[in-house]
């Protein structure tokens, strides 16, 4: 064998080490977030059924409910107290037989999740989808786009603005406008339903402009051009009530972070060095930090997710939110879990798709059998 | 960069001013609120006084009073019970609201004992310490601080709204005097039972064997009864006992009160809710209910050990076991006497529901179910003294299940739009319960000898007879494999009677009427409801239902035929061996209503093909959809049935409604839903004042508008917007000296909105009369007047049997327009001798 053969056998031997390893790597950060996921969502069985006594509560609820049914219509009036009790205890047999209720709620929360594991969602318990079907995914795909859209143009506009806004002020620093952002950061504690709540009294009540919640008008616009624009106007209070909510204290830790890389050497180096502020803010500040921000992005990007439980509420938004909690309020297992297992799923395949990012973005970034090496 | 930023900027600005300027304007009052009403166009308008009706859905109470205020919003068909929203909306001048008095808030008592398994003393196991809450208890307090006026105080089992409280007017009101507030007298009893007992009182605290009596109150925290707990509570501790105050929901409680075992002691004192939305016409069911162990099957109603005398006077009014209505009005009287002595339950106000709506708007609100539970709202809904416009409605849930008319959704706020769609035969009252017809011209009720049954209206008549046989000829059952109605003469050839006949005569042009896509009434639409009645508790019938099976054989025990007497005009006759005590409501119990047939073919056939189901139930056990005929993945596949039917000219059930309906009428049929459906987008098809003109489920919203050809006036039902309490006015002398020689009158003026109540709308006017001492000593009938005025004379000797001191004349007034009863009372002293009497005017 010659030199040149043995240098690419070598070479090869490298790579397919290399290779090896990556796919090692691979194959057990998957089975630890395939394993996050089973338990994060074997939890949510548990939690959402109160470790089974959701089942008590819901054989009382369900014979409450016949009991008033019967009670309550006139045609059952003439039955002897015997035929009644027996006519509701027929009611809430056929209940409990839907529902499952016979069977150990331990039983039935492995059958949930050997069925969340595989995306069956099944069907709801007690919910139906707005157009009235019963599928869990269905009823979560209804909802998706109202979701998508408000917490998609609000995220997106947080995050592009105060990336930028806090670029900018990290190369001015001590700057009347980097004072006033720290000042303003402090409002971030309260959350985007507390402004819509004041955005709606002003905008909706004191002056009458913008309309106080709903996805679209009553009745929807006909046209699609009118439609558009007027689920436009329903956005600018939830958007600016997130915008609010956020912009400040994502600026202010953007900057945070922009500082710091402001100050290495290399970038002290480069201003030296007399580059445009332009060349130097992409190439020296943001190329470095761009993994965490790639991060934070595909984060808020899986949070569009989940929507908010009180902001849609509170501009009743039609949004998954607003679907988990009624999900919540039904006790709907099937509908929690959907939300819950798709959540984990999302967030294992970011954090997956994240790490082999980190690689390529980072050339300091590599991995080795036994813990990282670099 | 920058430039990208900027653009952007600049592009983000431009659409939220053009979102803002292409947007409807948000000024108050802007909506289109129609036109000032002329007598002419009242009269030729047809159906529905405004011409469009938008629902929305909002949850918020809060918000939606503010939107009415504002003006883009008209009501809101919620009650609200919120003290702080009420003060506010009764502040407004843009809003007006509705009152409904279908909820009750109680103190449920638990029976066992006298000790717990755990050995502790449960008081409350003594009917006469159950009984002294009564007197402990401030219910005007309860009324008026805690519930912020928004409650009325309720004393006996029965609701101070519904007619069986405005029957018993009289002895109602000698039981609430008897139970007025009265701490001493009990903490008199208390002491004395509990002592009996073997309980002590050390330093004003009960012991028994040596340790302190400990009650457990269970508080509901979701509204006022939060409130309530706390007074109750604090009463009990001022009584002598130490409180332990569980803050419970709904579901948490319920696994304790309901569902738990009453002996594990783990509550004593539960503040209970009832709720009714629709005016109950016969209460009497309550006492069995509330009081005994027949009323349900949970452990706690098992634990009722009622007193034999009120035990049997409950169970004969369940079964209705009295010959007249005398008998059965001296069984209620009785029984409440014994429900209050036995007090399992301690009731303390009607909760007074409130419909919050704009200013301008009227419609006929139930008494019970408020505006949601109203079936004339439709009827009636318009801006006042205008025609026309566009109305906005919110709603807290819309389209909460699939539409359906066989098993769909039966939530309060979708069978609200949902009866502006239909017509209904009859309809009930919204201030007493009773029926009145909408599509039916008259009808004949025969009775057997031994059934009271009461008339009040005269559109019917009501007969008694000795027997009522079932003509052979009448369809009883269904013959799935035959396809064809079975008749009495078939099942049952010896013959069979019936307890009662009701004869339906519809309007001569009911089968002229129209549907809304256009299509005109047939028979076929009123039989083939009824087919579907019978084939889905068929086990051989595709479309069988296992939920269904329970109600149906309910039904089926009842049930002795259906008969057509005429085709033209139509009458029919259903016989039962159902009663109500009202024959109006036997009446609209039996009339069948009519289905569009051909919007209810394609669901069948979906059905039976097993896509979608008309059930929750059985859509479930099929792992279908439950069937929806406005919105969703139903439409589809009803869409391509329907185009099936119309392929095959599919006529349903063939052997039975083949010579009902003609190849061509099924082909014009088909083919107008099909249009109805491209337009509409759905295939909600009814004949009610207004039809639905679109769905928009994911945006929550649904649009009514204005039926044209609907057959009956505008006007039609106009009187029922405002319900007519008699309001009164009760004068007489302060101070009555004892004259052996001289009666004295008391004058008591009865008038609606100032002008005199019309003599045969009132019921009764009765009058009692308490001593010094609050002791009943008279009770009779006022004689009526002029001009609204009822006299009460008193006699020398009946005023002379009050002794001297102050006297009470109380007044109850019952209307036959309204269940609401209407009470004055006026104090007068008796002294004696001749030397003081102010003159009678």
């Amino acid at each position: 064998m010659s030199q040149f053969d043995s240098g690419r056998a070598i070479k090869w031997r490298g790579r397919f080490r290399d290779l090896r390893r990556i796919m090692l790597f691979m194959a057990m950060r998957l089975l630890a977030l395939f394993a996050t996921v089973v338990v994060g969502v074997y939890l949510t069985i548990v939690i959402a059924n109160m470790g089974g006594k959701v089942d008590e509560l819901r054989r009382v609820q369900i014979r409450m409910e016949a009991a008033e049914v019967v009670r309550a219509d006139p045609a059952f009036f003439d039955m002897s107290s015997e035929e009644r009790n027996e006519l509701i205890d027929r009611q809430v047999q056929l209940e409990v037989d839907r529902l499952n209720l016979d069977q150990p709620f331990i039983l039935r929360s492995f059958d949930y999740l050997n069925r969340a594991i595989r995306l069956d969602l099944g069907r709801a318990e007690q919910m139906h989808s707005d157009t009235g079907a019963r599928e869990v995914s269905r009823i979560i795909v209804e909802r998706l786009p109202a979701t998508l859209l408000l917490f998609g143009t609000a995220n997106l506009l947080v995050f592009f603005v105060s990336v930028f806004v806090a670029l900018h002020l990290s190369r001015r620093y001590g700057s009347a406008m980097d004072r006033t952002m720290i000042a303003l950061a402090p409002s971030s504690a309260a959350p985007a339903w507390f402004y819509g709540i004041f955005l709606i009294l002003l905008f909706a009540f004191v002056a009458p402009i913008l309309p106080a919640g709903g996805m679209v008008g009553v009745p929807p616009p006909e046209s699609r051009w009118a439609y558009a624009l007027d689920v436009l106007r329903h956005m600018i209070l939830p958007v600016t009530a997130m915008f609010l909510s956020s912009i400040f204290i994502s600026i202010y830790s953007w900057r945070t972070f922009f500082l710091i890389h402001s100050s290495e050497d290399y970038v002290e180096m480069a201003r030296a060095k007399g580059l445009p502020s332009g060349m130097i803010e992409r190439r020296y500040i943001l190329r470095p930090a761009l993994s965490p921000i790639i991060t934070s992005f595909a984060l808020m990007l899986i949070g569009l997710w989940s929507g908010a439980i009180i902001l849609e509420q509170v501009f009743n938004w039609p949004g998954l939110g607003s679907l988990l909690f009624q999900a919540i309020g039904h006790r709907d297992t099937p509908v929690i879990i959907g939300s819950v297992v798709i959540f984990a799923y999302l967030l294992a395949l970011t954090v997956f798709l994240l790490d082999i990012l980190y690689a390529i973005l980072d050339p300091r970034v590599r991995v080795g059998i036994k813990g990282g090496q670099s | 960069m920058k430039k990208i930023l900027i653009a952007l900027a600049a592009l983000l600005v431009a659409a939220i001013a053009a979102a803002l300027l292409t947007g409807e304007s948000q000024e108050p009052g802007s909506a289109n609120r129609g036109k000032p009403v002329d007598e002419d166009d009242l009269r030729d308008r047809r159906g529905a006084l405004v011409d469009e009706i938008v629902f929305t859905q909002e949850t918020d109470v809060g918000k939606v009073v503010g939107l009415i205020e504002r003006g883009s919003h008209h009501l809101f068909a919620q009650g609200i019970t919120n003290t702080t929203v009420f003060q506010r909306l009764r502040d407004s001048e843009r809003i007006g609201y509705e009152e409904a008095y279908g909820s009750s808030s109680e103190l449920t008592l638990n029976p066992v004992g006298p000790e717990f398994e755990n050995g502790e003393l449960n008081p409350f196991h003594v009917p006469a310490i159950r009984e002294a809450l009564n007197w402990l208890i401030d219910r005007r307090y309860v009324a008026q601080e805690i519930f912020g006026g928004m409650a009325s105080p309720r004393v006996l089992p029965l609701n101070t709204a519904f007619p069986d409280y405005a029957r018993l007017a009289a002895e109602a009101r000698a039981l609430e005097l008897h139970y007025a507030h009265d701490p001493e007298r009990a903490q008199k009893v208390i002491s004395e039972e509990m002592r009996a007992l073997g309980a002590t009182l050390d330093n004003g605290r009960w012991h028994y064997q040596g340790e302190p009596v400990r009650l457990i109150v269970l508080i509901r925290t979701e509204d006022a009864r939060k409130q309530v707990g706390d007074y109750i509570a604090n009463l009990l501790e001022d009584t002598g006992f130490r409180v332990l105050r569980r803050y419970r929901t709904a579901q948490e409680a319920s696994r304790i009160w309901i569902a738990g075992d009453p002996a594990a002691g783990r509550w004593h004192i539960y503040t209970g809710g009832w709720i009714s939305t629709v005016i109950n016409r016969d209460e009497s069911e309550n006492l069995s209910y509330y009081y005994t162990p027949r009323g349900r099957s949970e452990p706690l109603w098992q634990a009722y050990d009622p007193d034999p005398e009120l035990d049997e006077i409950s169970e004969r009014l369940q079964r209705r076991d009295y010959a007249t209505w005398q008998e059965r009005q001296q069984l209620m009287t009785r029984g409440l006497e014994l429900a209050m002595e036995n007090s399992a339950r301690v009731w303390l106000v009607d909760q007074i529901n409130i419909t919050p709506r704009a200013e301008d708007v009227e419609l006929a609100a139930d008494m019970a179910g408020g505006i949601a539970g109203s079936w004339l709202w439709p009827y009636t809904v318009r801006f006042r003294d205008r025609v026309g416009g566009r109305m906005v409605f919110a709603v807290p849930g819309l389209l909460t299940e699939p539409w359906n008319p066989v098993a769909g959704s039966n939530w309060m706020f979708d069978v609200m739009i949902t009866r502006a769609l239909d017509d209904s035969p009859l309809l009930p009252d919204p201030f007493t319960g009773l029926f009145w017809p909408q599509r039916i011209e008259r009808a004949e009720v025969r009775v057997q000898e031994d059934v009271p049954v009461e008339r009040t209206h005269d559109w019917l008549s009501v007969d008694t007879v000795e027997e009522i046989p079932v003509p052979p000829e009448t369809w009883i059952d269904w013959d799935t494999g035959d396809e064809r109605f079975v008749t009495v003469a078939e099942k049952h050839p010896e013959g069979i009677t019936a307890r009662t006949r009701t004869r339906v005569h519809y309007e001569a042009d009911y089968l002229q009427h129209q549907w809304h896509d256009g299509t005109t009434f047939s028979l076929a639409d009123v039989v083939l409801p009824w087919i579907l009645t019978f084939t889905r508790a068929d086990e051989d019938s595709e479309l069988f239902d296992p939920s269904y099976l329970p109600t149906f054989e309910v039904f089926q025990r009842h049930f002795r035929g259906w008969r057509i007497v005429s085709r033209q005009p139509l009458v029919i006759d259903i016989y039962s061996d159902q009663i109500y005590p009202d024959a109006e409501a036997i009446v609209a119990a039996r009339t069948p209503t009519a289905q569009p047939w051909h919007t209810l073919v394609p669901a069948i056939l979906a059905e039976r093909s097993g896509e979608l189901a008309f059930s929750s139930n059985k859509a479930d056990r099929l792992k279908a959809n439950w069937l929806s005929m406005v919105a969703g993945p139903s439409l589809s596949v009803l869409e391509r049935h329907l185009g099936s039917a119309l392929e095959q000219q599919h006529v349903p059930y063939q052997a039975q409604l083949g010579e009902l309906i003609e190849e061509s009428e099924a082909v014009q049929r088909y083919n107008a839903l099909t249009d109805w459906y491209r337009e509409r987008g759905h295939f909600w098809v009814g004949s009610g004042p207004f039809y639905l003109h679109s769905v928009h489920a994911v945006e929550q919203a649904v649009v009514l508008r204005r039926f044209e050809d609907f057959p009956d006036p505008a006007d039609k039902w106009l009187r029922f917007v405002q319900p007519k309490i008699p309001e009164l006015n009760l004068d007489g002398p302060m101070m009555i000296a004892v004259d052996r020689n001289r009666p004295h009158t008391f004058q008591l003026d009865i008038t609606y909105q100032g002008e005199p109540y019309d003599h045969e709308d009132l019921e009764a006017v009765n009058y009692l009369l308490f001593d010094g001492d609050g002791a009943p000593a008279l009770r009779g009938r006022a004689r009526p007047g002029d001009d609204g005025r009822w006299l009460i004379k008193l006699t020398p000797d009946q005023l002379a049997a009050l002794g001297t001191g102050a006297n009470s004349l109380e007044v109850a007034v019952t209307s036959h327009r309204v269940a609401l009863p209407a009470f004055a009372s006026h104090a007068f002293a008796t002294i004696p001798g001749t030397t003081l009497t102010e003159e009678t005017p």
